[in-house]
């Protein structure tokens, strides 16, 4: 069995926000910074689609090396699978961040929804382990709030590996 | 309540008279009645560990002992707890008599925490000092200078530099850096007309830990204006123009290009 250690992925997200004059018109610019904790590399970025996709390269270096002992076809059907979860949170990711400065906890309610309909489809059983309500009680910052559903789902993959990991070893 | 001078005085004096010392920022050090202990005195490493992770979850409740085992053992159980448990007693109060409840690892039930009126903490320390300076700030300057400064001398360094790779310790990490950023960009600030050299130290020491810091190369564009260094703050604006190009493809804020175009026009 993998450690734990070894399967799990952290990530340290840093939002600086700079709200100026041009031309005119207010403007707001975010500035942020993600550290990958187990490897200690870190990324800046202004668009979070970026954050997103440095998280989802981690992920799936992850997978990989969980993985390195399958055959290339067991390995590229669960690293799809995993992927495919992220596809959502790129999607819906960086409108969550806008709305959610507006209007939090109805955004958040908005964001679970989503998310779960997806988590859904690829399977019941996950589903019921996704513990998104608990998100809900986050309120230190819209910060923390975007940290811990990273959190979350990146120990939704963690289980979704295991799973399909199991599913395999049944073949 | 107390005025700011009379609560330096009092942070100032709990270093002195607290039993336990921790430095938690650039190394890992404990004193014990003013003695540094020897790593040795540790043995395993889990025991320094399980310090440390009280350490950075010290503004918490009381931590359950499973939550502690979850995150610090792969497979551990109570008895791996235990012992590490009774080696940071050990340590901390090699002379506790038997049957005694500890001092400064608190226990209630199965929660433990850190009793933190006897130990102090350099990063819990460092912010109260900030706390103070910026509580401070604009309404009298003396009494934030000087907070800063201690702020500012506390801080040796990286957060457990040796545990930058556990999860449990980055968020006080990510804490420090950003009090300490704070700290010089705050202290530049207040010694801009008084001590410019030493406004645009601070700065430097700002961008040392993030080069991206916007507001660290303003000041120092100031700080070389004011030291009637004209070239040297065109300079550090192109520079700050070419990190953030390069960081985040981006252009200063319209504040960094307005100081730019004073500058400019000052013959």
């Amino acid at each position: 069995m993998s450690k734990k250690q070894d399967q799990t992925a952290s990530f340290m997200v840093r939002f600086n926000q700079n709200i100026f004059e041009e031309d005119g018109e207010s403007k707001v610019q975010w500035r942020g910074k993600i550290s990958h904790v187990q490897e200690g590399d870190e990324q800046n970025f202004t668009d979070f689609n970026d954050a997103l996709v440095f998280m989802q390269q981690k992920l799936a270096n992850l997978t990989k090396e969980a993985t390195k002992h399958k055959t290339t076809e067991q390995q590229e059907g669960i690293l799809q699978k995993s992927l495919y979860m992220w596809k959502t949170m790129k999607e819906v990711g960086p409108k969550v961040l806008m709305e959610t400065i507006k209007d939090p906890k109805k955004q958040l309610s908005q964001f679970q929804d989503q998310i779960q309909e997806q988590i859904s489809s690829i399977g019941g059983e996950i589903s019921e382990k996704v513990q998104i309500d608990e998100w809900r009680n986050a309120s230190r910052s819209d910060y923390k709030k975007v940290k811990k559903s990273i959190a979350e789902l990146s120990q939704q993959i963690e289980l979704l590996s295991e799973k399909i990991d199991n599913i395999g070893k049944k073949k | 309540m107390s005025t700011p001078t009379q609560q330096l005085k009092e942070l100032t004096s709990f270093k002195e008279d607290a039993p336990i010392r921790i430095q938690t920022l650039g190394q890992f050090t404990i004193w014990r009645s003013g003695e540094k202990i020897d790593p040795k005195e540790w043995g395993r490493d889990k025991t320094i560990q399980l310090l440390q992770y009280l350490v950075s979850n010290r503004g918490r409740n009381a931590l359950h002992k499973e939550k502690i085992m979850d995150n610090l053992w792969e497979e551990g159980d109570d008895r791996d707890f235990k012992v590490a448990l009774h080696g940071i007693h050990k340590v901390l109060e090699p002379e506790r008599p038997a049957r005694t409840e500890p001092t400064y690892v608190v226990r209630q039930g199965v929660s433990y925490q850190l009793n933190l009126d006897k130990i102090w903490i350099d990063i819990d320390i460092l912010e109260k000092y900030i706390i103070l300076g910026n509580q401070s700030f604009g309404i009298d300057n003396i009494s934030a200078k000087e907070a800063y400064k201690n702020a500012i001398d506390i801080y040796q360094g990286t957060y457990l530099p040796n545990r930058i790779y556990e999860d449990w310790s980055s968020e006080e990490r990510e804490k420090a850096q950003l009090l300490i950023l704070s700290a010089y960009i705050s202290l530049a600030e207040i010694l801009l007309e008084e001590n410019p050299l030493e406004s645009i130290r601070l700065t430097q020491n700002a961008l040392s830990i993030d080069a991206t810091w916007e507001d660290a190369y303003r000041l120092q564009m100031r700080g070389y204006l004011a030291k009637g260094n004209r070239p040297q703050a065109i300079r550090t604006f192109q520079k700050c123009e070419q990190v953030l190009a390069e960081e985040y493809s981006v252009a200063p804020l319209p504040e960094t290009k307005n100081l730019m175009k004073e500058i400019k026009e000052i013959n």
